[in-house]
């Protein structure tokens, strides 16, 4: 895949989308500051903490996480991640993380890093994507999924607790990454 | 794309000479033969299944249709260069900047023969094509992936490789039919004489924004 990819958001502004690079760090890290607390609570790691950012850059080239990074001049707006286990009954699946920072969200951002990663999962030679989503919190992400062809396979009914202990669904959404068009 | 001598190439394959000639005439097309493969499959359907559908591209100003021609005057593969339809987002960079390369087909017996290479060659090498920034849509609806027994996935990376030959990069746009599919393609080749603001515009044009 050719990076870096160049788009240009609804509101003009244009955005740079590449992969992850080792010297990344500081820039992650001013990125997930910036990325409100409430949001935060919902991520699957401690993103403020150091030594999550560290294992995200040393994850770099290993194989089985591929990151991408979408840059405003030398500014991060948006990460990525397409895990994949690699081996045993779910090697064929990839899962799927995105960040984007509240100023750059509504703008078709999050759908071009996105669409980036199916690409990069259709030449890996996955199957399937799978998206985790809260519902009620994130009610835009599981629209833009939706567009994309993400569609709910489960729900797990009020599995996810907010700061509060408001519970709320965790809905589960996958993407089939067809072979041929034949499948359409 | 105007005032183009046809220019001709000889190509040795494992079964015969092909020859690549490029800005052929609606006339000339009329005096070869149309290899019946390009037809309906039984998942594909070839672009242009008819010699008369080539013959009037190559009577449009400014066309392109290079052929591959076998010695027995058959046609086993075909290029289109043209100008998009005015209803298409790419006719609105004017004055005609954008170019299209439409087709760009070979029949199943004769693939695997570098004869598409050399197709895109011969419509993309014009000194008239630095002018322009000639571009390609790939749908992979359109593929033949069962003649050529590859995944959508594979068809389009033989296609990036085969563009990027020509000096094409892969683009990204908001056009809703590439974007129907992620595997859909858009690529595009901006000739060297092409200035900022076209350059700029084109950028704008990908993403559906008016300048």
């Amino acid at each position: 895949m050719r990076y870096p990819k160049e788009v240009v958001l609804k509101d003009r502004s244009e955005a740079v989308i590449r992969p992850l690079q080792k010297d990344d760090g500081g820039m992650l890290s001013r990125f997930y500051a910036a990325i409100p607390d409430n949001n935060r609570w919902y991520m699957r790691h401690d993103v403020t903490d150091p030594l999550v950012i560290k294992k995200m850059i040393d994850s770099i080239g290993r194989g089985n996480v591929f990151s991408t990074v979408a840059l405003v001049g030398d500014r991060i707006v948006a990460h990525a991640s397409l895990l994949m286990r690699g081996h045993g009954s779910t090697q064929h699946v990839g899962r799927l993380r995105i960040a984007v920072l509240p100023g750059y969200r509504h703008k078709r951002l999050g759908t071009w890093v996105l669409l980036d990663l199916i690409q990069y999962a259709m030449d890996t030679g996955l199957n399937d994507l799978r998206a985790d989503f809260v519902v009620g919190i994130e009610d835009n992400a599981i629209e833009s999924a939706r567009k994309l062809d993400f569609f709910k396979v489960a729900v797990i009914p009020e599995y996810v607790k907010s700061p509060r202990g408001i519970r709320y669904d965790l809905q589960i959404m996958v993407k089939r990454l067809h072979r041929t068009w034949a499948d359409f | 794309m105007s005032s183009s001598q046809p220019a001709e190439s000889a190509r040795d394959t494992r079964n015969a000479d092909v020859r690549i000639r490029s800005f052929c005439s609606a006339r000339e097309i009329g005096l070869l033969k149309f290899n019946p493969q390009f037809g309906a499959h039984a998942q594909y359907k070839s672009l242009y299944t008819r010699r008369e559908s080539l013959e009037q591209i190559a009577a449009q100003p400014d066309a392109n249709v290079t052929l591959a021609v076998q010695a027995d005057r058959m046609i086993v593969g075909f290029g289109v260069l043209a100008y998009p339809e005015p209803s298409e987002r790419w006719a609105q960079l004017q004055p005609q900047v954008m170019a299209e390369v439409k087709a760009i087909e070979v029949a199943r017996d004769w693939r695997s023969k570098k004869v598409a290479g050399r197709i895109l060659e011969k419509l993309t090498s014009h000194r008239s094509m630095e002018e322009k920034i000639a571009y390609m849509v790939g749908y992979s609806w359109t593929w033949d992936l069962d003649g050529t027994r590859k995944t959508a996935q594979q068809y389009r990376q033989m296609l990036i490789r085969l563009f990027e030959s020509c000096g094409f990069i892969e683009y990204q746009t908001n056009e809703p039919n590439i974007c129907l599919k992620p595997e859909n393609l858009f690529m595009g080749r901006v000739g060297q004489a092409v200035d900022e603001q076209t350059i700029q515009a084109f950028k704008w044009l990908r993403f559906g924004i008016d300048p």
